[in-house]
């Protein structure tokens, strides 16, 4: 049985990868089946992307977002909102559970917080992948 | 003065190469002024670049310094001079000093040499390391360490026989012992004094038995046996090379001390001696680490959290004053203390003990002034005159402190206090040009 | 498409290489499609290394260049630099962290490590082939940098500055200057006034022609970016009757200087609000540096003995304030001194967790010894109580010091040793969005290598703001952050982010949809061969990729994160 998942991460520049750095800074350990691609700002990740991964046999996929401290503006919470919501229809439609894509804010030093959320989603995701 | 002096101008004098030295140097020279910056070892970078890993973060020591020092090094606005000293600062007028420069021969021309290291090969002489703080030797023929910068080999002519052995192997033939000392005169119109600091030297406290007690080293020697530069592959006791693994730190030595003439505290010893703790939990899983204190100083940013990690890692913390230390056949150590929370005096063995050594002030600083132009405080620092609302500021105008040199402080406080006197000494040089 | 990559893996000195086989992954991506060159490196970022890649750069005519090492934060910039000498495009430059999101992450799982490592490494490849040289554009930095705070950071700042020959606006909300620094009277370590320091400093300012002071203002909005921000600043009526003034000013950089709150304890804390001679530590300053007389006095009754209660707010167990609010101790022992000195017949009391005094404040604690004040340290998982009887206000302790003994004093005055926080004002923090470290004050980018930079970039950061700390290192932090500042625009021109969006014409059918997205009306429409396209306004697009998922013919894709380069690396995260 695969011990631990396979997950992509999209994290941001200035908010969230800080946090993920910090995590490895103070030892908390996750998963290294985790990846990590930093973009700009999470409301720029494309849905084909995403679904991009899970063709290619990624089991989940993480957005850490920037949330209210998104240093590009307030609509990055909304727009953020629109890209899970739209790839989550897609995903219905071609027979994906939508619950393998999750999304939350990663402040810059949310390292705990990163960390079990990850820990969480590997969890989920073995029960109901890899059971 | 007979010595025929080479006469140089520059905008600003740094002295001293380390992190705060470093730092006000491009400052300067990222402003547009042309910086002399004058160091008296071999290499750049300081005691910080000998280091481990840096508190509270954990950062390897010499990831933070070698960039800076390589920038530093390839700056088009600033000149370093190693192996060299100053020795007389005369301020003619503001804006208008001039200092005398000795540099002393290295036997080597930099430029040519490639660090092949077959000078060092080649050598007979073996004396004490003094990088690696006398853990282990080194020849007369060397390169100071692997990441010093300049990265190239030096005559330790004090030691060398001059059987010319190395001469011979240097595929550059950049080994010249015709090299002499040469003497400068340079006109610069603002000075900044980053001398740094001197660790307490243990042999002034004889009842530790460092000296004696081949097993009781200082934090400096502990801090090497750490480093990813390290002079052997695992931490040792140097007595008989064995993985100790009930070590003992005494705090405050040297420090909060008016037996010793040191009555002030050191700031960083606590701090340190909880990394170097918290890294040996790490490198050597079966060993205990105590650490014994009077009070445990973790007041910067994150630092108190970095004492609760260390807590929480299973490093021992005792409030006791180590009294004395005293040696047993095998080489273990018997610490005698109180043991403040229960009340009794105890004594304690370990098989490796680290002093966590004090801050002291570098003598050198007071002597490149005329006497008692150069104001220092009662410990020998340089005097802040105007503490509280420019604390770079010292009794001689458009001359400035930075880092150690002026109080013990940690390595962010001394970037920030050189920050401070390179904004003061940009804030001197615009202000006078226009005079 | 790259052809001549050269992948350099760091061991950083043993942290990535403790963990991470660096050898292996040496070995499984030297002979990917596209790399000439792979080598492994103790540390990369020294000197010798850097010399040696622009080396092969030249030796081996590499067109791009990838790093394997630490976090970006660190040492991008020094790589990018490294290329340029090299003679190529700074932005071809790929980076990818396999310290902190490997070897570190994951220290327990050393095999797992190596093969995230090798991922990470083959998918920066992967993003190395597409990275296109970019070409930032230069615009002139405004000169003027503004200051928003005036204590005893934000007046410094402003000094500096204006040595500098810079103007400055100095913008304060309060209607005086001065800070908390110019309501105290002797200050530790100098016996300096706090109010006379602020006055000297606040004189030198206002005979400076290039310093602007605004008192009772504040900034209410901000726009733009570094080298040109537009700030709005109210000034509030001096008068009733008065217009409310607002005011636009365009700067370059921003010193943020807001400081501190101080702790204010909960009701009932240590008997905060619950007893009338229970106060803090300012309120306790303010007193006894006003105050005269022989005896001291306090609502009418004579003040003997002073218990002290520190770490009040700071070093919590169970609450929010983990941290140590560095200045309390020293400044308490300064108090209880001058207390002793000023009046008759003062006994000081110490209830303590271990006393702070770290460097030359260190004497303040012989001092406050000599003169006979009694230290009494609490076990931590027992602090003092403060409770009445018989209608007198009593302290009690387990003490440390004399072997667990349980003490108890009669206090005339209890004064609670308050910390500093964050101020519960936010409202600047929030306007430029910095974001804020474990302990709540503002965060710097890294600690040792930019103290006084935040992630925005033009922002600095000086004073109690970024944290607790006493005047000394608060001007040290001040002077830093201006010069920091200073350097932004000095130059006269700055760069813009070379990294915007791009508009494919061909497949772009003009909806609109992309210029509703942009938060910054970056993207406008124009005619091309006869259609009607979008185009983005490259020195307005803050490179935020916004507009790029909502493209229903997938026509915009931000420069160096197109779809092709993020699906190629997906495909090599995913195994390949």
């Amino acid at each position: 049985m695969k011990k631990n998942a396979k997950i992509l991460v999209f994290s941001t520049e200035k908010i969230s990868d800080p946090a993920i750095d910090m995590a490895g800074l103070l030892k908390l350990h996750y998963p290294p089946t985790v990846y990590t691609i930093t973009v700009p700002c999470s409301s720029g990740i494309k849905p084909s992307w995403i679904l991009h991964a899970y063709e290619k046999g990624f089991d989940g996929v993480f957005i850490a977002a920037d949330g209210s401290d998104c240093v590009f503006g307030e609509s990055c919470t909304e727009k953020t909102g629109n890209v899970v919501s739209i790839t989550h229809d897609k995903m219905k439609g071609t027979g994906i559970d939508p619950a393998r894509l999750r999304m939350a804010a990663i402040c810059s030093v949310c390292s705990e917080s990163f960390v079990k959320q990850i820990r969480s989603f590997n969890d989920y995701l073995i029960k109901t992948l890899h059971a | 003065m007979n010595e025929e002096r080479e006469v140089l101008n520059y905008d600003a004098l740094v002295v001293g190469g380390g992190i705060a030295g470093g730092e006000a140097a491009l400052n300067l020279a990222n402003t547009g002024y042309k910086v002399l910056l004058v160091e008296k070892d071999r290499s750049l970078g300081g005691k910080m670049i000998l280091l481990s890993k840096v508190f509270p973060t954990l950062d390897c020591s010499a990831c933070i310094t070698t960039p800076k020092v390589s920038e530093i090094a390839r700056h088009k606005n600033i000149t370093i001079f190693t192996e060299s000293e100053v020795t007389a600062i005369v301020k003619k007028s503001e804006n208008n000093f001039t200092a005398q420069i000795t540099k002393k021969p290295r036997y080597v021309r930099v430029e040519d040499c490639t660090a092949c290291q077959l000078c060092e090969k080649a050598c007979p002489v073996s004396v004490r390391d003094e990088y690696q703080f006398g853990l282990i030797g080194r020849k007369a023929a060397f390169i100071p360490f692997s990441i010093a910068n300049p990265k190239a080999a030096a005559i330790d002519i004090e030691n060398c026989t001059l059987c010319g052995a190395c001469e011979k192997v240097c595929p550059t033939h950049c080994i010249d012992f015709t090299m002499e000392t040469k003497y400068y005169e340079l006109h610069a119109k603002t000075v900044v004094l980053a001398t740094g600091f001197n660790l307490f030297d243990p042999l002034l406290i004889p009842r530790y038995g460092y000296g004696q007690y081949k097993n009781v080293i200082t934090s400096m020697q502990m801090e090497r046996e750490i480093a990813p530069t390290r002079p052997f592959n695992t931490i040792l006791r140097p007595g008989d090379g064995k993985v100790p693994d009930r070590i003992a730190y005494v705090l405050c030595t040297g420090s909060r001390d008016a037996t010793v003439g040191n009555p002030i505290c050191s700031q960083i010893c606590c701090m340190y001696s909880i990394k170097q703790a918290q890294l040996l939990m790490g490198a050597l899983p079966m060993a205990d680490v105590t650490i014994y204190y009077i009070n445990i100083r973790s007041f910067g940013k994150g630092f108190e959290e970095f004492y609760q990690q260390a807590k929480g890692m299973g490093v021992n913390f005792v409030k006791g004053k180590i009294g004395k230390i005293a040696e047993k056949e095998n080489g273990d150590l018997i610490l005698r203390y109180e043991d403040i929370n229960e009340g009794v005096v105890r004594e304690a063995e370990h098989d490796m003990v680290v002093l966590s050594v004090g801050v002291k002030s570098n003598p050198t600083v007071g002597k490149i002034f005329g006497r008692g132009e150069l104001k220092l405080d009662p410990f020998n620092f340089v005097a802040q005159e105007d503490l509280l609302g420019s604390p770079s500021k010292t009794s001689i105008d458009g001359v400035f402190v930075a880092g150690t040199a002026s109080a013990p402080m940690d390595i962010p406080d001394s970037i920030l206090s050189a920050g401070s006197a390179s904004s003061e000494a940009i804030s001197y040089l615009i202000q006078h040009q226009e005079l | 498409m790259k052809e001549r990559i050269g992948v350099y893996i760091c061991h950083c000195g043993g942290n990535i290489s403790d963990y991470v086989d660096v050898e292996r992954v040496r070995q499984a991506v030297e002979n990917d499609r596209g790399v000439v060159l792979a080598k492994t490196t103790v540390f990369a970022c020294s000197d010798s290394n850097q010399n040696d890649m622009v080396d092969d750069i030249k030796k081996h005519n590499l067109d791009g260049v990838i790093v394997a090492s630490c976090s970006p934060k660190l040492h991008l910039a020094t790589f990018r630099s490294v290329t340029e000498r090299g003679d190529l495009n700074k932005y071809t430059y790929v980076h990818t962290n396999i310290r902190e999101q490997a070897s570190w992450a994951h220290s327990d799982d050393k095999i797992g490590a190596t093969e995230k490592a090798i991922l990470l490494v083959k998918a920066a490849i992967a993003k190395s082939r597409y990275a296109e040289p970019l070409y930032p554009n230069q615009f002139e930095a405004e000169k003027t940098i503004a200051v928003i705070g005036a204590g005893i950071s934000g007046m410094k700042a402003a000094v500096s500055l204006s040595d500098k020959n810079t103007s400055v606006i100095l913008i304060e909300k309060e209607n005086k200057v001065g800070g908390h620094t110019a309501t105290w009277g002797p200050l530790a370590m100098s016996d300096e006034k706090g109010s006379d320091l602020s006055h000297r400093i606040y004189s030198d300012l206002l005979q400076r022609d290039n310093v602007t002071v605004l008192t009772g203002s504040e900034v209410i909005s901000s726009k733009g970016s570094i080298g040109n921000f537009t700030l709005k600043v109210r000034k509030r009526a001096q008068q009733a009757g008065d217009p409310v003034e607002t005011m636009e000013f365009n700067v370059g950089s921003v010193v943020v200087a807001t400081g501190f709150d101080p702790y204010l304890p909960k009701a009932g804390e240590f008997g905060f609000s619950s007893y009338e001679n229970v106060i803090t530590l300012p309120d306790f300053k303010h007193l006894i540096d006003s105050f005269s007389g022989k005896y001291l006095e306090y609502r009418g009754k004579r003040i003997n003995r002073i218990a002290y209660i520190y770490c009040v707010g700071s070093r919590q167990v169970d609450g929010e304030n983990r941290y140590c609010s560095r200045y309390c101790c020293t400044s308490v022992i300064h108090a209880a001194i001058q207390a002793k000195k000023k009046f008759k017949e003062i006994y000081n009391f110490h209830f303590n967790r271990g006393i702070r005094t770290y460097g030359k404040q260190e004497l303040l604690y012989a001092e406050s010894l000599q003169q006979g004040d009694i230290y009494l340290q609490s076990f931590e998982d027992a602090p003092p109580q403060v409770y009445a009887e018989n209608g007198k206000t009593k302290v009690k302790i387990k003490d440390v010091l004399t072997k667990e003994k349980e003490l108890e004093i009669e206090a005339d005055l209890v004064v609670l040793v308050t910390g500093m926080v964050p101020r519960a004002d936010n409202s600047i923090g929030t306007m430029f969005k910095l974001p804020k470290g474990r302990d709540k004050f503002f965060n710097e980018v890294h600690m040792k290598l930019r103290p006084v930079e935040t992630v925005i970039d033009g922002i600095t950061i000086a004073g109690t703001c970024q944290g607790p700390k006493n005047i000394v290192e608060s001007v040290n932090s001040a002077l830093s952050a201006a010069a920091k500042s200073y350097s932004y625009i000095s130059k006269g021109m700055l760069e813009t982010e070379p990294i915007v969006a791009e508009v494919n014409t061909d497949l772009c059918a003009w909806c609109g949809k992309c210029a509703e997205a942009c938060p910054f009306d970056a993207i406008g429409q124009k005619d091309v061969n006869g259609k009607q396209v979008a185009v983005i306004n490259n020195s307005v697009c803050k490179g935020c990729g916004m507009c790029a998922p909502v493209c229903p013919p997938d026509a915009i894709n931000l420069i160096n994160y197109s779809s092709e380069e993020m699906m190629s690396m997906i495909e090599q995260l995913a195994g390949g």
